[in-house]
């Protein structure tokens, strides 16, 4: 067996007679399996990498750098804006409703995990009081986040409650905010994560509030 | 380690070998992953569900009535997974016509249910490492057109001007950095399944 054929099997391009034999040469040859798998698990890590954008695969170097001036540039006018919007409009005694994780208390605290479950249909429930929101996904450390806070009428329109901007995911796969569920009505809500400064398509989680 | 013939497996299963059936477990282990990710369309968690699935039903099966040829031990272990992957797929399609609208509402795009939450996020992460590493465009750009857009080696070359060698040598380098960044990160050393059954 060849590399050649490890290619025809993992595009597909083997008829299924072959496919078949090919398979049960794996089964019994691990090591050669194993080879087959790497394969594979490129082939599907370059398409999963690739679901939001291909950005990635045609940036010349030389753009990278621009990109990261233009996205900490992004990043500081956020910043700039969220102060000067906190500092003259909002009062301080007002809690806010949607926030970041910064205290080992709200670690601690009760907490909810957001992830789309292969066959699961039923939307998770948001409890009462303050709750650490943990969302599952695929995120890059080197980049920082949106999170928009929705509530979905029933008339299909969407209500934008609140947005997170800069948030930086916890690990690689979580990204973390606090939410005051006393201060939302009861309804369906989504949360929508979007990589700030890149076209990839947003991950939207959804839950409710009884 | 020394591959274990089929038919002296099968006999050490069905004499109470424990031994025998992690043996079993290493020996096919890998070769049911390479058949149902083929069958099982990119849902990770569904494949590592299947694997371990398969698994039981052949050393249940070893442990009491035994195949017809025990030399043919691969053979029956690769039909087992056609046949619960097979039944899963339909299980699935069943459940499709029974949806509740305002579920389908809420999650309005099935695709992303399937790509991003039981995707193999350690490939995904290691794709980013490795095309954070690539120092040539060019070679990032191969792997776009290789592995994503599907284009014959010899198209590319020619519309990228490489030579057939100067194609293969980026692409084992790149594959050879992405084994080893699974490596590294620990992502290749799985042992779920030995500890399950």
């Amino acid at each position: 067996m060849n590399q050649e054929l490890i290619e025809r099997f993992v595009a597909g391009r083997l008829n299924e007679a072959e496919a078949e034999a090919f398979e049960e040469y794996c089964l019994a040859n691990p090591e050669f399996a194993r080879q087959v798998e790497y394969e594979q698990r490129l082939k599907a890590g370059i398409a999963q990498v690739a679901r939001g954008s291909t950005a990635e695969f045609v940036r010349s170097n030389h753009h990278t750098a621009r990109w990261n001036f233009a996205a900490a540039a992004g990043i500081l006018l956020s910043l700039l804006a969220m102060y000067y919007a906190w500092s003259h409009y909002v009062p301080h005694a007002v809690k806010p409703l949607m926030a970041a994780v910064t205290t080992d208390e709200q670690r601690d605290g009760a907490s909810l995990r957001l992830a789309l479950v292969r066959g699961n249909e039923a939307a998770p429930a948001l409890q009462k009081g303050l709750t650490r929101v943990e969302i599952v996904g695929l995120f890059d450390l080197g980049f920082h986040y949106s999170v928009t806070l929705d509530r979905l009428e029933k008339n299909k329109k969407v209500d934008t409650i609140a947005t997170l901007y800069s948030q930086h995911p916890s690990s690689p796969v979580t990204l973390e905010v606090m939410i005051d569920s006393d201060r939302l009505q009861p309804g369906t809500y989504s949360l929508r994560v979007r990589r700030q400064a890149s076209d990839e398509e947003p991950l939207d989680f959804g839950f409710v509030k009884f | 380690m020394d591959f274990v013939p089929g038919g002296e497996l099968s006999r050490r299963i069905r004499e109470g070998d424990v031994s025998a059936e992690s043996e079993l477990i290493r020996q096919f282990e890998p070769g049911l992953r390479v058949l149902l990710r083929r069958r099982t369309g990119g849902d990770y968690g569904l494949l590592q569900d299947l694997v371990q699935e398969t698994l039981l039903v052949v050393i249940q099966r070893l442990r009491g009535a035994g195949i017809d040829d025990p030399q043919k031990l691969a053979a029956f272990a690769a039909q087992t997974a056609r046949n619960l992957a097979i039944a899963s797929l339909r299980k699935a399609e069943r459940q499709k016509t029974d949806v509740d609208s305002d579920a389908t509402d809420r999650n309005a795009d099935p695709k992303q249910n399937v790509d991003g939450h039981a995707a193999d996020l350690e490939a995904a992460l290691a794709v980013r490492a490795l095309l954070r590493e690539l120092p040539q465009a060019r070679d990032r750009l191969m792997l776009k057109r290789f592995y994503l857009d599907e284009h014959d080696k010899d198209i590319i070359c020619q519309e990228m001007d490489l030579t057939e060698a100067a194609f293969n040598q980026a692409l084992s380098r790149a594959r050879r950095r992405f084994r080893q960044i699974l490596e590294e990160r620990g992502f290749s050393k799985r042992d779920l399944l030995s500890s399950g059954l």
